[in-house]
């Protein structure tokens, strides 16, 4: 029945995507036009093309990864980094950090992107060792918790150590969407694509939850081996967005709840829609961050937080309208 | 079905000790005790939800040798409806709910077939929901939630029925219906189990299990008079039966 | 007007062969490309000087112009802030926002920053030529500034070290020669952070024979404890004036004889400039240091 709906708001969300990107070829902060001379066609087309596409795909990536945390996890709160992801991430970068100085080539090609996204993939890994894999959900998030507060802990005596290493460590926990390439873009889209099959085909299963864990065992469901791949997803496309843009704040939690609304309950639509807010919303921060107070940049970590501030601020007031009446 | 040495584990504690019951085939068994008898366990036992050692058996069958799919297409469960609101709820519709009822016949892929979608319509049309189809699910009253996690548990067409605790916040004419269906799916050969504390309810049923203190206190046909006798005594003398019409009430005494 | 046409004598052809090979000799050194490895290790081949150059670190900033080459810059980071000259160029933002479209807008042939700047592969990948540096010593800037000559055809650099040294040795002499090794503390931030042995102000520290309090082994810039400094009783504070109402707040610091005799530079925000950046402005720097503290220890005669 909702099916009807399905395709029209499919079509709106990505003619919004299509808008943005297109403003993203025509805003900067070094003036806003397509006038084509010579330096203006590197920034057009070396520049913005690939940061706004780059900006949606790793919003699309981060969107999709809160939205399976919020469904797996059945919590509002929940984001892509609960299981330890950004402090892992973190974690990586610095010990990169550390090795770029001995200067080995191997190390050079993993680079720091190779090293956040290996330490958010062992973050997550070690949550759930730490949890004894996926047998219950709570387990899981508590483990989640504890290795990010322990990995946390890594960080914080890790810039002790190496102070000089922490303004590069600021800025990646800032986020930065300035720096992106084309084989940056090239690498998301791969992962996202990925991503987005492996879900879009399981997520159905994940309707179940809304009645119940119990019910949903005793629908036959291999609860446990859905989640765990649920979770490889999410760790992947945790992973491949911090990579490339380092620690943005928010878009993985708002996203999901942008989106709820829209999907009437239903995993597939509710995980997709999720993934496409998470590049709006991404893209638009991006695009207010560098025509705000152009030509400075502010970095885009501070207006996703705003944003998303904001919204969760509206969300409060509209569940406390709710409860009174 | 048969129970043989059952003994169900919450964690390290046994709640019932070494059951060993009868289940009849395509009648109706329904469950009494006092609270913390182990009613819910016992049921949650059967679909595998708990631990427990000994054996279940379905015609001779152990249910530990089915697979999880063949296991739920077999057997439906029916949650006890804790009428707990949850705020997040992402919010399905009705008839999305229902359809999750045959998500143990579906393919991987999981797309709704035809006969899916017709045994939704009947399973909703037989609980006197498919006025509530195009609703959200949090946004029912209790007793309409109900008939809709009922008609769920229909929609998977098991030969088995579980149900813990089925007439919970369910108004008189609700009740009388729910009756009605029942008899309709012993008609159509079901077995059905069910957990209740309303005991003329119970009495209603072909055949009644007795739990008490983690193990069994007796069983037997609701008409047997030795039966009558076990369920005052379970009781501790604080219940009186009476025949009213045709049916057996249970008034306090 | 003699017309010559004897064909050219054996000896002549060798003149001329000569010349011949000279001429092409000096053009091959002239077009031969500058070629300079930075302190990343990657290496940079340029044809000609760069005339458009951004610098995006305020002691490179200051190095270029002390080379004589302001002339060429078009663009610097928001804190380089000396000579007045380039107040006019367009500021491209600092460590974690630099502004990567007004950067490539600008077309320079020559980025300067720090080594270890992600921007370093983001601007090769667009086709800029970059130098990294890392200059966290005396003799790193030393060798920065022969890197700059190499670069821009200069020989400045020398001459501007030599400046350099000579400022230091008249800072050492302004202190006066009793009491020798005053101790001293230098606080960089109030973190706090102070500046150690190995650093460029500690460097400086040492030639005007201070005893730095900060041991060689805690390295460069540490983070240290309060309590180090309380327990090794520095003679002389320096530190910037913004920052000096809480460190005497601090427990136990009222003890320390800098704080208690009132032996505490502070430096205003335009000398903190001269003193935390390693340029060409360090003997400048030495100077300051020793003219406050020959005013403070004669002020009190101990």
């Amino acid at each position: 029945m909702t099916s009807k709906h399905f395709l029209p708001k499919f079509i709106l969300l990505l003619a919004i995507s299509a808008i943005l990107l297109a403003l993203g070829s025509f805003l900067g902060s070094a003036g806003i036009s397509w006038n084509l001379s010579d330096a203006s066609q590197t920034i057009v087309f070396d520049i913005r093309l690939p940061r706004s596409l780059g900006a949606f795909l790793a919003g699309a990536l981060l969107g999709l990864a809160g939205g399976i945390a919020q469904s797996l996890f059945r919590n509002p709160l929940a984001d892509p980094y609960l299981l330890g992801s950004a402090s892992g991430a973190l974690l990586g970068v610095g010990i990169m950090l550390c090795f770029t100085q001995i200067g080995s080539p191997l190390l050079e090609t993993v680079g720091i992107n190779g090293g956040a996204f290996i330490g958010a993939l062992l973050g997550v890994f070690a949550a759930l060792l730490l949890a004894g894999g996926y047998r219950s959900s709570i387990r899981l998030l508590l483990s989640g918790v504890v290795i990010s507060v322990i990995l946390g802990a890594a960080n914080s005596l890790f810039t002790f150590i190496r102070p000089d290493l922490y303004q590069s460590l600021q800025s990646f926990m800032l986020g930065n969407t300035t720096l992106l390439t084309w084989n940056a873009v090239e690498l998301m889209a791969i992962t996202l694509t990925i991503c987005l099959i492996i879900t879009l085909l399981i997520s159905p299963a994940l309707d179940a939850l809304a009645l119940g864990e119990n019910t949903a065992l005793t629908l036959g469901l291999p609860l446990a081996q859905l989640r765990l791949t649920l979770i490889g997803v999410l760790a992947l496309a945790t992973g491949c967005a911090v990579a490339q843009t380092g620690l943005i704040a928010f878009v993985g939690l708002a996203a999901p709840h942008l989106v709820r609304k829209l999907s009437a309950g239903r995993q597939r639509s509710q995980l997709l829609f999720s993934g496409i807010a998470g590049g709006i919303l991404l893209l638009g921060s991006d695009l207010l961050a560098r025509t705000l107070f152009a030509p400075i940049e502010i970095p885009v970590g501070i207006v996703t937080a705003v944003l998303g501030g904001i919204y969760l601020l509206t969300l409060l007031k509209r569940s406390q309208m709710g409860a009174h009446s | 079905m048969n129970t043989h040495d059952l003994s169900v584990y919450r964690g390290p504690c046994a709640i019932l000790r070494e059951l060993n019951l009868h289940i009849p085939q395509k009648q109706w068994t329904s469950i009494v005790g006092p609270n913390g008898a182990g009613k819910s366990s016992l049921l949650q036992a059967m679909v595998g939800l708990l631990h427990y050692t000994g054996s279940i058996n379905l015609d001779g069958v152990d249910l530990k040798s089915l697979s999880n799919k063949d296991r739920a297409k077999t057997i439906g469960w029916l949650e006890q409806n804790t009428n707990t609101h949850q705020e997040f709820e992402d919010c399905l519709t009705v008839y999305d709910t229902v359809m999750l009822g045959r998500l143990p016949h579906q393919t991987w892929l999981h797309l709704p077939t035809q006969e899916d979608h017709l045994k939704v319509e009947q399973a909703l049309k037989q609980t006197h929901s498919w006025e509530l189809r195009g609703r959200l699910l949090n946004q029912l009253s209790g007793g309409e939630r109900q008939r809709v996690l009922m008609a769920r548990l229909l929609a998977v067409d098991a030969d088995i029925l579980l149900m813990d605790e089925p007439l919970a916040n369910l108004d008189p004419p609700h009740q009388a219906d729910w009756l009605k269906q029942q008899k309709n799916l012993l008609a159509q050969g079901k077995t059905l189990v069910t957990v209740l504390h309303e005991i003329h309810f119970a009495l209603r049923a072909d055949h009644i299990i007795m739990l008490h203190h983690g193990g069994m206190h007796f069983q037997g046909s609701s008409q047997d008079p030795q039966t009558h006798q076990a369920l005052i005594e379970l009781f501790e003398g604080r219940i009186r039966l009476e025949k009213a019409g045709n049916d057996w009430v249970a008034l306090p005494n | 007007m003699k017309k010559n046409t004897q064909p050219l004598t054996q000896a002549q052809y060798v003149w001329v062969g000569v010349v011949l090979f000279l001429l092409f000799f000096s053009l091959g050194v002239l077009a031969s490309p500058i070629t300079v490895v930075d302190d990343g290790g990657n290496t940079l081949n340029l044809n000609n000087p760069p005339q458009r150059v951004i610098s995006l670190l305020p002691s490179l900033t200051e190095s270029v112009c002390a080379l004589g080459k302001c002339n060429t810059l078009v663009g610097t980071d928001r804190y380089s802030n000396w000579p007045k000259s380039i107040d006019s160029l367009p500021k491209l933002g600092a460590i974690g926002d630099f502004n990567i479209e007004r950067i490539v807008q600008l077309k320079p042939d020559l980025v300067l920053l720090e080594k270890a700047s992600p921007l370093i592969s983001r601007l090769k990948s667009l086709g800029i030529p970059t130098l990294g540096f890392d200059i966290k010593s005396m003799e790193d800037e030393h060798r920065a500034l022969q890197k700059l000559d190499l670069v821009f055809d200069t020989t400045q650099g020398n001459r501007v070290w030599d400046q350099i040294q000579a400022q230091i040795v008249r800072a050492n002499k302004q202190l006066p020669t009793s009491p020798k090794n005053i101790s001293v503390y230098f606080e960089v931030n109030p973190a706090p952070f102070a500046a150690g042995r190995s650093s460029f102000i500690g460097e400086l520290l040492n030639r005007l024979d201070l005893m730095n309090i900060i041991p060689d082994s805690l390295g460069p810039f540490p983070k240290i404890n309060p309590e180090f400094v309380v327990k090794a009783k520095p003679q002389v504070i320096l530190i910037s004036e913004t920052n000096i109402s809480q460190i005497k707040k601090r427990p136990g610091w009222s003890t320390i004889p800098a704080i208690s005799q009132n032996k505490i530079c502070t430096f205003t925000p335009q000398e903190n400039d001269i003193l935390v950046r390693p340029g060409p402005r360090m003997g400048e720097a030495a100077l300051i240091i020793s003219e406050c503290i020959q005013k403070k220890m004669s002020s009190s005669e101990q």
